[in-house]
């Protein structure tokens, strides 16, 4: 069974005004200076409560700077949480930001090797899916090309297709699915119910509300950092619109206030 | 516990990337990994050609595996910082991805310094035995193999220390940069050991690490008598301490970096 539980979470970045300091700068600062660069709290995300179980399709939506990114890599474990805990069973898989993780001098294949033992298979499990991860990238003979030609719908393809055959309980996904063409955002949608069937967990980012109740049963909106609306997708879908017509914020409200 | 066996359930993922590493380094290149034997050898070449008349025994086939072994080790080294500088920046796309134990990183860095350092120690063994014409050298490798060892986990925890000190401040590679520069010529790679006591800097002998280890896999190679238990101790010594500190770095700042990268 997998089951995502974040009870009370919150997550602050601490970013220095200026830039990155510098040995010299730490040392001068240390002994004769004070000020100049301060380091300033941005509370990315602010007492989260969000509990998801087997068969959970939860879409994510909210403006820019809302903490939507942030929240998926917190489920993920890439950031851990300043305050309250984070409770996560299940085997997780990402997908964020489709270009990076590629090594991009190697080919098709060798990424195909990469990407999977980096989601926990050995030589032996692979073996068999490699062929069915081939196919579904449909990308043919570019896989014995250089990463580093493709375009980023290619990719993407290649991505998702290594992403989903490793048969995660848990996915993530990151606003990614709207690069690839038309036939391939249909096919992974259809790969993405199927994983659903084996009551998995699925989270979703995106900003297509229009396609998200096709993937998802439930959504959140994010807003400010903090869950302004949980519930089923049409209903947050709706409310969101709504207010968004009325009020459209500005991303920076959150670090003014 | 759990973290090292995390790092060998991963080890078709880190090994796969130092094998693509060193891949990659050779692609379209006719010496392939010779590549990384040439830059030493043609240092040995150099200093036998121009400064083997100040050492004691003037033969080059005497003075030519003292350099290239005293490269080799000091290259390893060296490499083995500056190029642990880089270890979290180069796989920054893999921790932002996946919370894995960043150890597997370091592992990456420090796997593929090693794999070009037991290269060159092979060539100088081969090189010490042909000149030598005996195989009397391989009688003392069961001592150096530890050394060697020990040689290991040092520049690991060396790649380690670097790697988080250069998040934090990135200067400090370059910071690096001047000082092994300043130290290739403080340190006997290139001359004998003794020269710093007559010029009354013996201490720059007695606190280098560098030369210890010179002294634990140079000397009984070259000479054929094993070093003295006193200087293993004194390895030993230094290593858990290169460990301590590198076990505390990734104890204390693991979480931590990401937010710095």
């Amino acid at each position: 069974m997998a089951s995502i539980d974040l009870d009370d979470v919150s997550l602050d970045f601490h970013v220095r005004e200026n830039k990155r300091m510098t040995l010299k700068e730490y040392i001068l600062h240390g002994m004769f200076r004070s000020g100049g660069n301060r380091v300033k709290v941005v509370p990315a995300l602010h007492d989260i409560q969000l509990h998801l179980r087997d068969g959970d399709r939860v879409g994510i939506i909210g403006h820019n700077g809302a903490g939507k990114s942030t929240m998926l890599k917190l489920i993920a474990g890439v950031f851990p949480p300043s305050k309250g805990r984070r409770t996560v069973q299940g085997r997780i898989c990402s997908l964020f930001d489709m270009s990076l993780g590629f090594e991009w001098d190697a080919c098709g294949w060798d990424n195909i090797h990469y990407r999977s033992y980096l989601q926990g298979e050995t030589p032996k499990t692979l073996a068999p899916k490699l062929k069915e991860i081939a196919e579904f990238s449909e990308l043919g003979e570019f896989l014995n090309m250089p990463v580093r030609f493709y375009s980023a719908g290619m990719l993407v393809r290649l991505a998702f297709s290594i992403a989903t055959a490793a048969e995660p309980e848990i996915l993530l996904v990151d606003e990614v699915l709207a690069v690839g063409d038309l036939a391939f955002q249909i096919k992974a949608r259809e790969r993405m119910r199927k994983m659903m069937e084996n009551a998995r967990i699925l989270v979703v980012v995106s900003h297509e509300l229009s396609s998200l109740n096709k993937i998802c049963n439930q959504a959140v909106w994010m807003d400010h950092g903090t869950i302004h609306m949980v519930g089923p997708t049409d209903e947050v879908v709706k409310a969101y619109t709504k207010y968004m017509e009325k009020t459209p914020p500005k991303p920076g409200a959150a670090l003014a206030a | 516990m759990n973290t090292l066996r995390t790092i060998w359930d991963f080890r078709y993922f880190w090994g796969s990337l130092v094998r693509m590493d060193l891949r990659m380094k050779y692609r379209r290149s006719f010496l392939g990994i010779g590549w990384s034997l040439m830059h030493p050898i043609a240092m040995t070449i150099v200093f036998c050609l121009i400064f083997s008349s100040w050492m004691e025994h003037a033969q080059w086939w005497q003075a030519a595996p003292y350099f290239l072994c005293g490269l080799s080790i000091w290259t390893y080294l060296v490499q083995s910082t500056t190029q642990g500088c880089h270890t979290f920046f180069a796989n920054e796309y893999y921790i932002r991805q996946c919370p894995l134990p960043l150890a597997i990183y370091s592992l990456r860095t420090i796997l593929g310094t090693s794999i070009h350092f037991c290269i060159s120690m092979s060539v100088v063994i081969a090189l010490v035995c042909i000149l030598q014409e005996s195989t009397e050298p391989l009688t003392v490798l069961p001592a150096v193999f530890p050394a060697i060892l020990l040689l290991m986990i040092l520049a690991w925890s060396m790649s380690v220390s670097a790697a988080f000190v250069n998040v934090y401040f990135q200067d400090m590679q370059h910071l690096l940069d001047v000082v092994f520069q300043l130290f290739f010529f403080l340190t006997p790679i290139l001359y004998e050991k003794k020269l710093l006591y007559e010029k009354g800097v013996g201490f720059l002998a007695d606190f280098s690490p560098v030369v210890l280890f010179f002294d634990l896999i140079r000397t009984p190679l070259l000479t054929g008598e094993v070093a003295d238990f006193d200087l293993y101790a004194q390895a030993c010594g230094l290593v858990a301490i290169g460990v301590t500190v590198a076990l505390l770095l990734f104890s204390k700042l693991e979480k931590k970096i990401i937010f710095q990268l």
